[in-house]
């Protein structure tokens, strides 16, 4: 499980070190940015398209304080919805249970522990994020609720619609890598662009996509058998 | 310990620690503890603690034990030994700052209330509070528990204080050593206090955890071990 999200979970907190320490990563520069237009192509491994996946496009390389909005990763019909979510680095998400029975809400990745708990329909509980990376989130009762939050160091990371297009808009001048990432990556995708002041700049990125990877309950022990796995909808 | 605090673990076998149990998480807990020769005598004393644990919010959790004890004494080379079922009650251990590690300030203060009725005595109760405050610096967990114990019954009252103090560092993923030193000291006339001081150990394994101390006397009592453990559900 931990192989293939590991590889873009080390990306991200790479970048998050160099930010924190001062090099490579910098507050983004005042002033007019440019726009970043693109596309995202999700095939199987087996070269067939899929369309209308969940589809995170972000950037690193300079950081921006958080936004005031709070994202939601709701737990209903034993699923987190949604099950991909990018944030900026210090914001908040919320996972409210509407689901009629209890659920649990963990996370034992390495850039951000923790154990919400077991709580019932209607209550919420928030956490927040102050540390770049991706963070894969569970439930400790229902083995098939798994989702990911991307914690970028900016605020230029957006949702690729379901026709696969993107914008990114505001993106300060120079030269920089648009990250793609969807759960199931075999593995991180990423294109190299130049932004200009007040000027469109195009890349294309390709995604293959993976089985749903299988993970642990949160004392590290499989699930109970019997209750069970991932049901492929259309991710 | 690198996993999220998943237990109302501690890292000291005599020290209360600071973690608590998530929400609705259930432990089950035991401890035993010895005490052998106090005030200069050969007696010895088991004490059997037992029973849930209950993470009633994230940083309220209660425990229901029951204690059982075993003790032994000589008396004119005559050897009188007696195991009990001593108390029963519950208890509350509130953690006054968040349990997120990401969000908990490195100073982490806990109190601890208890209330347990005598078994035998039927009109004791005994009430015990605990201030705990520990610090984590890295793998460095400093803990300072000042405890208090009043044994209230119609016709007598006994109050003692427990202060205690210790260090625990982790060694290794799951493996914690250190060294503690703990007391139990008298307030009233019949003044049976003891202090005892030795290594400590604590171990997380998945949904298991276990610690304990060897405490050495250094004051009116010769060995005082103490183990104990959990398994989360």
């Amino acid at each position: 499980m931990r192989s293939l999200r590991s590889i873009a979970s080390s990306a991200i907190a790479a970048i998050a070190v160099v930010a924190a320490s001062g090099g490579g990563a910098h507050p983004a520069a005042a002033g007019p940015g440019g726009r970043i237009i693109g596309t995202v192509k999700v095939t199987e491994t087996d070269g067939k398209p899929v369309s209308g996946p969940d589809v995170i496009v972000y950037m690193l390389g300079f950081s921006e304080p958080p936004g005031d909005q709070v994202a939601t990763v709701a737990q209903k019909g034993r699923r987190f919805v949604p099950d991909l979510v990018s944030i900026t680095v210090n914001e908040r998400v919320s996972f409210p249970n509407n689901d009629p029975f209890l659920h649990n809400v963990f996370s034992q990745s390495p850039d951000r522990q923790f154990d919400l708990g077991s709580y019932k329909r209607g209550e919420s509980k928030e956490k927040q994020f102050p540390k770049a990376g991706v963070v894969d989130v569970y439930c400790n009762i229902h083995p098939e609720m798994a989702a990911t939050i991307i914690v970028v160091p900016n605020r230029r990371h957006t949702r690729v619609d379901p026709t696969g297009h993107f914008v990114l808009e505001g993106v300060p001048p120079g030269e920089w890598t648009v990250f793609a990432y969807s759960r199931r990556s075999t593995r991180p995708t990423s294109g190299k662009v130049t932004v200009k002041a007040g000027a469109d700049t195009n890349v294309e990125l390709a995604i293959v996509r993976g089985a749903e990877p299988q993970h642990l309950n949160k004392y590290g022990e499989k699930y109970k058998e019997g209750t069970q796995v991932y049901k492929d909808k259309d991710k | 310990m690198p996993r999220t605090a998943a237990a109302g673990r501690t890292f000291y076998g005599w020290l209360y620690g600071t973690e608590v149990m998530p929400e609705r998480s259930v432990e089950l807990q035991t401890w035993v503890l010895d005490e052998s020769g106090k005030y200069g005598t050969s007696n010895k004393e088991t004490w059997l603690w037992w029973g849930p644990v209950i993470g009633v919010t994230d940083q309220l959790e209660l425990a229901l034990p029951i204690e059982l004890e075993w003790q032994s004494s000589e008396v004119d080379n005559v050897v009188k030994a007696s195991f009990t079922f001593k108390r029963f009650g519950i208890e509350a251990r509130y953690r006054l700052v968040s349990a997120d590690p990401a969000e908990a300030p490195s100073l982490v203060p806990l109190v601890r209330i208890a209330a347990k009725r005598d078994v035998i005595v039927r009109d004791r109760l005994r009430v015990e509070g605990d201030a705990v405050v520990s610090y984590d610096l890295g793998a460095v967990n400093a803990l300072v528990d000042l405890g208090v114990v009043a044994d209230i019954a119609t016709s007598s009252r006994h109050i003692e204080l427990r202060p205690s103090g210790g260090i625990s560092v982790q060694v290794a993923s799951g493996l914690r050593l250190g060294a503690e030193v703990y007391s139990e000291l008298s307030l009233d006339a019949r003044g049976e206090s003891w202090a005892a001081v030795g290594p400590n150990l604590a171990w997380t394994h998945g949904r298991f955890w276990l610690s304990g101390a060897f405490g050495i006397g250094v004051y009116h009592i010769k060995t005082a071990p103490r183990v104990m453990w959990g398994i989360a559900f």
